[in-house]
């Protein structure tokens, strides 16, 4: 199965300014009370996002997935800088991994001194499907303002034994529950355009 | 024929053996709790019958309807109509608890041979029980058990066996942690779901649920066996004195 490209999906835009110097790579300048909503479903290659949020109130929404398979690299590299104060940044990443593929997740929030009352924060999870898939993931907070509040996190495993067993005993088959676990997952995009493409590459790899 | 039946079943996990032999019998219809200390193995046996795969059962058996379901994987126990009310059931967070019902109710029903309930049946199905048990439309669209009080889990473990209608029902320490308001809400809701086809086995500490599912046969369970099994009274004897003269 091979899926031609990498997708994306720009559902708010309002007050930015996009770049796209390469295919693979975007920068994002959000001006006062401007609101960035992207979605980026990546399953080959690399994918190198900056953010710079200008203004006061400048608000951005980033949903990264990601689908590593066979002997595929994936390079994910977001960039969220907190140019001004009371700026809001969301980044949710979630991953699947199977067959030999590597994927490495890169992401930085930066606040500068000057950036106060800001709210950052980043979630990358990524389930491994099989004993050779590799996940790499390199959170970064680079914080010099002190009146902020950012956070992120990060997890890499298996999908949960407890969860698995607790949709068995309500009589969903281990197939249909890893199914269930596994679309949860990406819940968080808007583009429904999404979803049959990751229900495509489960049916195909899970 | 009693509709579950384990013998003499020994169950480990890793090196360590748990169940040392328990033997217990169901009739249908009939409400059994299971008393005993913590660490008895009352919530491994519940566990086992429900078909955890993190056991391995080394000598015994577990008939259902007269047959062994040692083999089989715990959906195919669920759909033949064993529920598992967890003690503390796990979060799925994304998976949303009506969306989540309607593949297990159908689930279910293709297992058993009967057609698939539609938007509409399910929805009639379940605002039904629903209302019953204080579940508010926000809960049913929430992801299953997320950001949900203890209170609120054991409404819903309740809620979801009101759905499924198993035959067997296991309640791990369905009143640990309930408020006095919530525990009437889990045990109203428990006592009309008694039928005389269907029966309970109640893991509990107190004689508080026990009071809206009145038992009909108690056991002690000790050291991975059981060492007791009598009527209401026990409960009684068990608050008073404790576990340690049954031994």
């Amino acid at each position: 199965m091979i899926i031609s490209d990498n997708r994306f999906f720009l559902s708010s835009t309002a007050g930015v300014v996009v770049e796209r110097p390469a295919s693979s790579k975007w920068i994002f300048q959000v001006s006062e009370n401007g609101f960035l909503q992207g979605d980026f479903l990546q399953v080959n290659g690399d994918l190198d996002i900056s953010v710079l949020l200008n203004g006061i109130d400048a608000k951005c929404e980033l949903n990264c997935g990601y689908l590593l398979n066979d002997n595929n690299k994936i390079n994910i590299k977001i960039h969220v800088e907190h140019k001004c104060s009371k700026t809001i940044s969301n980044q949710q990443i979630r991953g699947l991994a199977t067959g030999n593929g590597e994927a490495c997740f890169n992401g930085t929030i930066t606040i500068p001194h000057n950036s106060q009352k800001c709210d950052g924060h980043q979630n990358h999870r990524a389930v491994i499907l099989s004993d050779t898939a590799r996940v790499l993931s390199v959170p970064q907070l680079e914080i010099w303002a002190d009146d902020v509040k950012c956070a992120h996190g990060s997890a890499i495993g298996p999908l949960n034994k407890e969860q698995l067993f607790y949709l068995q005993t309500r009589g969903l088959t281990e197939s249909q529950a890893r199914k269930i676990l596994l679309s949860s997952f990406f819940n968080h995009f808007s583009s429904m355009e999404f979803d049959g493409i990751i229900q495509d590459w489960m049916a195909h790899y899970v | 024929m009693a509709l579950l039946e384990i013998k003499d079943l020994h169950a480990c996990v890793g090196e360590k053996e748990i169940l040392k032999g328990v033997n217990l019998c169901f009739e249908p219809g009939e409400v059994h709790a299971i008393m005993g200390p913590n660490g008895c193995g009352k919530s491994t046996l519940s566990a086992v019958i429900a078909g955890h795969p993190s056991f391995q059962i080394t000598q015994g058996d577990i008939l259902f309807k007269g047959q062994s379901i040692l083999n089989q994987t715990p959906d195919v126990r669920a759909n033949k109509g064993i529920f598992l009310a967890f003690q503390h059931p796990v979060e799925l967070p994304g998976v949303g608890l009506a969306q989540f019902l309607k593949t297990a109710l159908n689930a279910k029903r293709s297992f058993l041979g009967q057609a698939q309930m539609d938007g509409v049946q399910f929805m009639k199905h379940m605002n039904l029980r629903a209302k019953a048990l204080g579940i508010t439309p926000d809960m049913l669209k929430r992801p299953v058990n997320v950001g949900f009080s203890g209170g609120e889990k054991k409404r819903l473990e309740t809620f979801q066996m009101a759905m499924l209608e198993p035959d067997f029902c296991i309640l791990d320490e369905m009143d640990s942690g309930l408020d006095v308001d919530a525990l009437k809400v889990v045990g109203q809701g428990l006592s009309v779901m008694r039928e005389p086809n269907r029966s309970f086995m109640i893991i509990t500490h107190h004689d508080d649920l026990l009071q809206y599912i009145q038992p009909d046969k108690v056991s002690i369970m000790r050291d991975g066996q059981i060492v007791t099994t009598g009527g209401v009274d026990l409960v009684h004897q068990v608050e008073e004195q404790g576990y340690d003269h049954f031994r």
